[in-house]
């Protein structure tokens, strides 16, 4: 903790986490089973920031508590830093714990709180002494150290619950959903801090979150997780400018959406058939001719005039108009019945359209994100 | 007009006789425990005979005694008994809960003489001899309900984040239990206690059942001196085991004021 060890790669190039094939059951007597989390297999490297992302029950938290050794996994395995610990209990593990309620003791003083972890380990009292202090220089709240949980705000006992956990020099910083509980403005400030913070310790931290933009904030890299399944992984610019899975383009920001079919496949250059529209699309995904598949279109993505020869063009209708500052939100339907959304910056020439007006929707072909269809759920 | 008045003065009036019933009976009791004489009805001056007397009756001294041993050991079997089995209910899944449960409360609602002549029944089928090994168990089989009840209601609201917190941390069970658990259940613990020794205390359906000779505890000495005749003596200890037990009200009373004012609730 005192020492500052810069954030840089494992030279052993051994993974902090690897998951291999876990998966998680809760109700052993359904059939089918239920997966909560379904074979499961990642890696995380020493020093990344790794976010879990998806909506309630996506066996995202699940996932966590698994690493963290509150639930064992009904198949699989677990390695930190190599070791198997997949029959270890919580308190044998070297990972600790931010939990979303933060679960402080109330009993004790913000110092006995931090010392807790020391305390166990019989760490000497005068070295336990020196490094809660550090924990709390670390996280700005030395001044408290006298008092109770109860006497402090939601983000001061966020940040408590960070010094309890750091104080242990963990190899891997569970954090499950730490900033629900706070406020927008203080979210913002504690994601910023925090992601400072790991970047200076140059300790592993694994964040579950729903937040997407939180997500794509804090990350080094981000899981999709959906129905107990990891959709995507990716830094954050590729989960949001080159999602591969339909889960995840509809899930990170808005997406249009439109089913589509295979006609032909040449040279890693497919072409398409979506609301009576042909269009060519580079890609280097396995699809067939023939094969249905969905390709996605991001709001901003979309003009009402043609920018470049090979731009893809659709006819619709506009329904609905929205004004929202810098841009504004258009429905259109298209001839086929689909709706689209498009967001134009009102100091473009096309922005201003009247509801009922006839209009068409062009879209670079590099903007279309060509998704399979395997995994629709 | 009138009507209304009175009509309006009915509710202070009710509650004024309500505590009249209430209290009534122990002022006299108070009062008569300083009086001269041997008249438990007519005043015939202050004395402190009586409260002399009453602590110089060997039968009283020794009844006091008895009650105190049987009290202190029976709150404290019952209090370990109720916590274990108030952690187990509330911390570990186990088959059957709810059955376990409900039949530690029952005693609660079950005639406390059946308990007792069941404990007798027992305690002749065992061969065991009446004493305080008898007195100590029944009870424990009276209170054990309130001790449980008392620490499940405090338990139940405890996080189960905090244990996962404390083994997070490296705290195996055994240190989770002294740190964390028995630290935040201790003031319910200690009104458990109380209680259960007050209620040990004042016991007198199972005493008279599972007391041997020579154990003969407080209450049931007291009745016995009734049948020799009524004085003052006996008000005198009254006022003494009112004060005491006030005083233990009290105790418990402020330990929960102060965990409830600690807590924020």
């Amino acid at each position: 903790m005192p020492n500052d060890k810069k954030s840089e790669p494992d030279k052993t190039g051994r993974p902090a986490v690897e998951l291999v094939d876990v998966c998680k059951v809760f109700d052993t007597s359904a059939t089918p089973p239920a997966y909560a989390v379904d074979h499961l297999s990642l890696k995380i490297a020493s020093g990344e920031f790794f976010t879990f992302l998806g909506p309630s029950g996506c066996g995202k938290t699940t996932t966590l508590r698994m690493i963290a050794g509150f639930e064992s996994p009904t198949a699989g395995k677990i390695l930190l830093e190599g070791h198997d610990v997949s029959g270890l209990p919580a308190h044998m593990r070297n990972t600790n714990t931010v939990f979303q309620s933060y679960a402080l003791f109330p009993h004790l003083s913000v110092e006995d709180n931090v010392a807790f972890g020391l305390a166990v380990k019989r760490v000497p009292r005068s070295e336990r002494g020196d490094r809660v202090a550090a924990a709390l220089d670390l996280v700005r709240m030395r001044h408290a150290a006298g008092r109770k949980p109860s006497e402090l705000s939601g983000g001061q006992q966020q940040r408590i619950a960070l010094a309890r956990a750091l104080v242990n020099e963990p190899s891997v910083l569970l954090l499950d959903e730490p900033f629900g509980a706070l406020d927008l403005k203080l979210r913002r400030e504690m994601q910023i801090e925090v992601k400072e913070m790991q970047r200076r310790l140059g300790i592993t931290f694994i964040f579950v979150t729903h937040d997407q933009e939180e997500a794509l904030t804090m990350s080094d890299r981000i899981a999709v997780m959906s129905t107990g399944v990891v959709r995507q992984i990716d830094d954050p610019v590729g989960i949001y400018e080159r999602p591969t899975d339909r889960f995840t383009a509809g899930f990170i920001g808005d997406m249009n959406m439109l089913s589509a079919t295979v006609l032909e496949r040449q040279d890693g250059v497919v072409e398409v058939l979506a609301a009576d529209t042909r269009l060519k699309l580079k890609t280097n995904a396995e699809l067939p001719a023939g094969k249905d598949c969905t390709i996605a279109m991001r709001p901003e993505a979309l003009t009402f005039m043609r920018d470049s020869a090979d731009d893809a063009a659709f006819a619709g209708k506009v329904e609905s108009a929205v004004y929202v500052g810098t841009d504004r939100l258009y429905n259109i339907r298209l001839q086929t019945g689909e709706a689209m959304t498009v967001r134009v910056r009102n100091s473009r020439a096309d922005s201003v359209l009247r509801i009922g007006e006839k209009v068409s929707l062009f879209c670079p072909s590099s903007a279309i994100h060509l998704l399979s269809d395997q995994d629709k759920k | 007009m009138k009507l209304s008045r009175i009509a309006g003065l009915y509710v202070p009036i009710v509650t004024i006789l309500g505590y009249v019933f209430l209290f009534a009976p122990l002022v006299v009791l108070v009062i008569y425990s300083f009086n001269a004489g041997r008249s438990t009805v007519v005043w015939t001056g202050f004395s402190m005979d009586w409260y002399v007397q009453a602590l110089n009756d060997r039968g009283l001294q020794r009844g006091l005694q008895v009650s105190a041993i049987v009290a202190v050991l029976s709150a404290i079997i019952s209090t370990a008994i109720g916590t274990s089995a108030a952690l187990a209910v509330i911390k570990r899944p186990f088959p059957a809960k709810n059955l376990f449960s409900t039949l530690l409360i029952a005693p609660l609602v079950l005639p406390e003489i059946v308990l007792a002549v069941g404990m007798l029944v027992a305690t002749v089928w065992s061969g065991l001899a009446l004493g305080y090994l008898t007195l100590v168990a029944g009870h424990v089989l009276v209170s054990v309900p309130f001790t449980f009840l008392i620490v499940r209601a405090a338990a139940a609201t405890l996080d189960p984040r905090l244990d996962e917190a404390a083994a997070d941390l490296g705290a195996h069970g055994g240190q989770i239990f002294m740190r964390v658990t028995l630290p935040l259940l201790l003031p319910a613990i200690l009104s458990a206690t109380l209680l259960s020794a007050i209620i040990s205390f004042d016991n007198f359906v199972m005493s008279t059942f599972v007391s041997g000779v020579g154990t003969t505890p407080l209450p049931i000495q007291i009745y016995a001196m009734l049948k020799t005749g009524l004085t003052p003596k006996i008000n005198a200890l009254g006022t003494m085991l009112i004060g005491v037990n006030v005083l233990a009200i009290l105790l418990v009373m402020g330990r929960y004021l102060k965990t409830v004012r600690g807590t924020g609730q």
